[in-house]
């Protein structure tokens, strides 16, 4: 092949994707799929529910930032299908850094999945809009045991998504001493297996457990306390991830350690030795939660969202695909009326449906407000100090 | 106007440089200075700035203390110092490393057949196809326990029947080096590489003449006319090794802290950006002296601009 046909040829080829990729950006567009009769059907096969009530949207984009591993595709695909709106999805592993690219500005957030003790932290700095209950019809499907919570009274700023526990996870094939305490965790024959949440507040938390104080504890003397406790725990821990600690589990890396609900299950399907302890002195609590941050700016596709995954033929796929405590009574219900499978391994799990005893005897993680210095420097110097 | 501009020679250089020099001023210089400001102001309990004029960070970096447990006046926390030496060290032996794997290999490339020379440069780049973040991924998948490596070796050893336990490699701080190591790794073969090949051919001839044998002729005519190539690499290898933060973050399981994983932490975790902009600017001037005491020694490097 000569010069002249190579270039060609190249020529020819470069059309080509240029068409193909156009052809594929078309298709890929869901506002096409909106006018369309009939029910909409994911590309799994799961067939949409309608919106009720359909809200009246002109916007056609909605961002979201939002925690990793959290969504089921089916609700994402389906909202963008029903509504015709395109959902732009980015992701984050921690409160702090969550709330380090809202406080910085100039992100376009329309809703963010703040957990319960950073929403103070985020009001006091002027970072959300209130939320206008008349648009959100669907309120009531959420069990009010999750609603009215001493973060945010009168759920002014914010709504339940899911909830769980931190607590302890442990491999029983190939560990003996099956831990049965927060404290028992300091135990030397436990040094390099241990995985941990790359979690501030949940790991100091857990250390004041073990010295018998509050998880919130402001007194500055219980704190240096825990953190020279915590100094002890910290070399036998071999990873802390809060982006998928179940994979360093399943893959054999570590044996035990602590992390929450979703990730225990899934673990435990994948492998059932691998358990799920609730601590003598008390799992840790948490909720998130859906907010608007200021300068949100697709008011309309944000009360469409919010409306259409509180629907209890909607939101029962987060039973179905990431396994949390669920806030909404309408998709257990749905779950149990229409999925019994899931529901039966929803609720015979003492992992997403913990024992009553457990919650109360569980804890939870509150704003510290003047006292997140300490809490702060506890962790960095502790992590930064092998 | 024009016509003026094609008669100034310096008219043109100043025209030439100004995109640059606007972008290097709106994007380093103005970012250095409030990084600065930050750096002497102090943080509120919600993590703000309050701007205003003191040491603490810097007091607070050093590990100096007044406020000492055992009621002593003054004591001194290595915390931070110890960090920055781990990231020093960590940086030096990194591009030891990356020397000693890179400096053959380019020897190689540059004395192959010049039609095979492209091919082994483009195999060189291929991998930095593929994201920096994905590829320190693809070192965990090899690494674990259950990894690649292991099953290799544990299938080896069964068939020496030699018995063995799969070997911890993953989260320590040799897979951390190891994947420094393999980031930067392209970064100093390119430099070797080009000043490897403008060697004239005839100075190896002539040294052969001279009665050279070929390790003389590699020390004494290879080497020396190489070293910009090995300096220009270093320069682009240490500097950055110093303040990647991911390797570490993921190789490391967050259990290997360097000097860039605490500034990033103190921008998220802990809500300080007062103390993380003092630790980032005295990651800056340490990077600076090495690198000034460095290129004193060994010259800028020339090959820094063909890479």
């Amino acid at each position: 092949m000569n010069k002249k046909n190579l270039y060609g040829l190249l020529g020819v080829l470069v059309i080509a994707s240029m068409v193909l990729t156009a052809c594929g950006g078309g298709s890929a567009a869901p506002a096409s799929d909106t006018e369309s009769e009939g029910p909409k059907v994911t590309s799994t096969g799961f067939e949409c529910p309608e919106p009720s009530p359909r809200m009246e949207v002109t916007s056609t984009e909605l961002n979201i930032f939002v925690w990793t591993e959290y969504f089921p595709q089916d609700m994402l695909d389906c909202f963008e299908l029903v509504y015709g709106i395109k959902l732009n999805r980015d992701e984050y592993s921690s409160n702090e850094e969550m709330y380090a690219k809202i406080s910085a500005g100039g992100s376009s957030y329309d809703l963010v999945q703040p957990t319960d003790y950073i929403i103070g932290l985020m009001i006091r700095q002027q970072l959300l809009q209130e939320l206008d209950h008349s648009k959100l019809p669907n309120i009531g499907n959420f069990d009010s045991g999750w609603m009215d919570q001493s973060f945010d009274p009168g759920n002014k700023y914010t709504l339940p998504y899911l909830g769980g526990t931190d607590s302890i996870v442990v491999n029983t094939a190939t560990v003996e001493n099956i831990p049965t305490s927060w404290a028992d965790l300091w135990k030397p024959e436990y040094a390099g297996r241990m995985i941990f949440l790359d979690d501030s507040r949940a790991v100091i938390g857990l250390t004041l457990l073990t010295l018998g104080y509050d998880v919130n504890t402001t007194d500055p003397a219980q704190l240096e306390e825990a953190k020279a406790k915590l100094a002890e725990l910290v070399p036998n821990i071999k990873v802390f991830d809060s982006d998928s600690p179940k994979t360093a589990l399943i893959a054999g890396d570590v044996d035990l350690g602590m992390t929450w609900t979703g990730e225990a299950f899934i673990a435990n399907q994948e492998n059932p030795d691998i358990q799920y302890v609730y601590p003598t002195e008390g799992p840790i609590l948490w909720q998130d939660n859906w907010a608007i941050p200021v300068g949100a700016s697709h008011t309309d596709a944000i009360y469409a969202w919010l409306n259409y995954t509180m629907q209890g033929d909607v939101f029962w796929l987060t039973i179905r695909d990431f396994q949390y405590t669920n806030p909404n009574k309408a998709a257990l219900e749905y779950a149990k009326a229409n999925q019994p499978d899931v529901y039966k391994a929803y609720a015979d799990s003492p992992i997403t449906n913990p024992p009553a005893e457990a919650v109360a005897n569980g804890h939870g993680i509150e704003d510290v407000g003047d006292a997140t210095p300490l809490f702060d420097d506890i962790w960095v110097e502790v992590k930064g100090g092998q | 106007m024009l016509q003026r501009l094609r008669e100034s020679k310096s008219a043109q250089g100043t025209l030439l440089a100004l995109p640059t020099t606007v972008w290097l001023f709106v994007l380093l210089i103005i970012p250095l200075i409030l990084t600065l400001i930050v750096s002497f102001g102090k943080r509120s309990p919600d993590g703000d700035v309050i701007y205003t004029f003191t040491l603490d960070n810097y007091i607070r970096l050093s590990g100096y203390s007044t406020d000492c447990p055992d009621g002593q006046t003054a004591c001194f926390d290595p915390l931070y110092v110890g960090i920055l030496g781990r990231s020093m060290s960590l940086a030096f032996n990194t591009t030891f490393f990356v020397i000693t794997l890179a400096y053959p290999l380019a020897y190689f490339i540059a004395r192959a057949h010049p039609k095979q020379r492209n091919m082994y440069l483009f195999m060189v780049l291929i991998p930095l196809w593929t994201n920096f973040v994905i590829r320190v991924y693809a070192w965990m998948m090899l690494l674990r326990k259950e990894g690649a490596i292991n099953i290799i070796i544990g299938w080896v050893m069964n068939l020496l029947n030699i018995p063995f336990t799969p070997l911890e490699m993953l989260y320590t701080p040799g897979a951390v080096l190891v994947g420094m190591v393999y980031e930067f790794l392209p970064f100093m073969i390119l430099p070797i590489y080009t000043s490897l090949e403008k060697i004239d051919n005839s100075l190896y001839e002539a040294a052969a003449d001279l009665g050279a044998n070929a390790v003389k002729t590699f020390l004494r005519v290879t080497l020396p006319l190489s070293m910009p190539g090995v300096v220009a690499g270093t320069i682009l290898v240490f500097i950055p090794v110093m303040g990647t933060f991911i390797v570490s973050d993921i190789l490391g399981g967050r259990q290997v802290i360097l000097v860039g994983n605490l500034i990033q932490r103190q921008f998220l975790d802990a809500r300080d950006p007062t103390f993380g902009s003092a630790a980032s600017l005295i990651l800056m001037v340490l990077t600076l002296i090495v690198t000034y005491f460095y290129t004193r020694k060994f010259g800028f490097g020339e090959e820094i601009v063909a890479a």
